[in-house]
């Protein structure tokens, strides 16, 4: 294979709460820039194509595919990982068993702390509606929409 | 993965930046939105894949607006965006359903109508509603403002009504008329996050409970979105009845040239093209004639 030089830029964002400044290459997605540059290897990287969802993040507060977000478009932007979600979303998950291998499940819990950042209270329908772009191939997912079931309306 | 460590990306801090750096590197930028699409494709390239023009941060491109009867999007408004604004939910309802279809949740919050358009491919969900509204499409290089049609704006398979050195700003369209309803298709072969093997968008007008205009466009049937025309004409004039419709719906076979691929067959396009434009067709005699 061909080999190409590498560029590399510096890169400013806040990361769950805290500020960063990273010197990457500027086509690195921010999945690359979490793993291999930051170490933060809670988001996993799954399909990488933007199907499975394991690899979702809050950017700006809204999940988004970190697989296909180049670091260049997090510039000045706060990006929010699993590893400074709220921690009652994984207990539900741990609570309801509704974890197998685990790889997708980093995902589900981003997916889901944003479905309760947007409604407070939601139905199954909305449920399966806020998550129907992460999935599971072990668990056959009526453990994890009894998790997200056992967060709706909680005011805790 | 395939790392994309080795392209450059320019990040403008304004729209006229990003109109001089088009100019300047005339053909060799790719233009960065959204870029849930576009990423996936330079990962796919076998050739070097090409710079970045990351126009991303142009919170400028990013609005809905109503203004004098005319619906003005900005060519970086997301689809999330788009399908929960009060403006097309009131204005353009076939707009807002077909986006709610575009993909996942994380795809709608990134996904822009801007990316959806010029990413060209026949089976954009977006597309088809755009056609039936009428919309203009607003083209800004270094040294002007032009607008285009949507219709004219595609040549053939990918190919674009557009120059290098021209960025797609904005995508307008009349606001719908009381006595026009919309409504929007799509048949994927799952109900998430699914390309559509067929999708289409029917607007009608109707006065007295006769159809005094019919715009329907079919998408993923042909190298481009098309208008049937055949089954337009069918309509107009026409009271609907289950009759009227069935050979509206069949109409549709003389503007459409589906091929075969992973989602399905030629055959089985035509067969869920005219199925579909009859369920939808049938649904909105219901309402026109309740």
């Amino acid at each position: 294979m061909m080999q190409y030089s590498r560029v590399e830029k510096e890169f400013f964002f806040r990361l769950n709460g805290e500020e960063v400044r990273v010197r990457a290459p500027p086509g690195y997605t921010l999945l690359e820039v979490l793993r291999h540059i930051l170490h933060l290897t809670g988001t996993k990287d799954g399909c990488s194509s933007g199907d499975c969802g394991a690899c979702t993040v809050l950017l700006d507060g809204r999940a988004v595919h970190s697989c296909l977000t180049l670091i260049s478009q997090v510039e000045g932007r706060e990006v929010t990982t699993v590893e400074a979600v709220d921690e009652k979303v994984a207990d539900a998950y741990a609570r309801h068993g509704a974890v197998q291998c685990g790889y997708c499940t980093p995902g589900f819990v981003v997916a889901t702390a944003y479905l309760l950042s947007k409604m407070h209270n939601p139905s199954d329908a909305e449920i399966r509606e806020w998550l129907r772009g992460n999935l599971c191939r072990c668990t056959g997912y009526v453990k994890i929409l009894k998790a997200v079931e056992s967060l709706a309306g909680d005011d805790g | 993965m395939k790392s994309l460590s080795y392209i450059d990306v320019f990040t403008p801090r304004s729209l006229e930046e990003a109109l001089e750096l088009l100019d300047k590197h005339r053909g060799e930028l790719a233009v960065l939105a959204g870029g849930t699409d576009l990423i996936i494709q330079l990962r796919k390239a076998q050739q070097k894949a090409p710079n970045l023009l990351n126009i991303y941060m142009l919170d400028e491109l990013r609005y809905i607006k109503h203004d004098n009867e005319i619906i003005k999007i900005g060519a970086l408004t997301d689809f999330a965006t788009i399908t929960e604004s009060p403006i097309i939910q009131r204005h353009a309802p076939v707009l807002a359903e077909a986006a709610a279809t575009i993909g996942s949740v994380q795809i709608l919050n990134k996904a822009s109508i801007g990316g959806n358009i010029v990413n060209a491919s026949p089976a954009a969900d977006s597309l088809p509603a755009l056609y039936v509204l009428n919309a203009t499409l607003t083209l800004r290089s270094k040294t002007g403002t032009r607008k285009v049609a949507i219709e004219q704006f595609y040549k053939g398979y990918k190919k674009l009504d557009l120059q290098s050195g021209e960025l797609l700003t904005e995508v307008s369209f009349p606001a719908m008329k009381q006595n026009q309803i919309g409504m929007f298709f799509k048949h994927g072969l799952r109900q998430g996050d699914a390309i559509s093997v067929v999708n289409g968008a029917i607007l009608l007008e109707v006065l007295n409970g006769y159809v005094k205009d019919a715009r329907i466009a079919l998408g993923a049937v042909a190298p481009t979105v098309v208008r049937a025309t055949e089954s337009e004409k069918t309509l107009i004039g026409q009271r609907l009845s289950e009759d009227v419709i069935l050979k509206a719906a069949q109409a549709c076979l003389t503007s459409i040239s589906p091929i075969d691929d992973v989602r399905g067959s030629a055959a089985y396009r035509k067969e869920m093209c005219v199925n579909y434009l009859y369920m939808t067709l049938w649904q909105m005699m219901r309402m026109v004639n309740l």
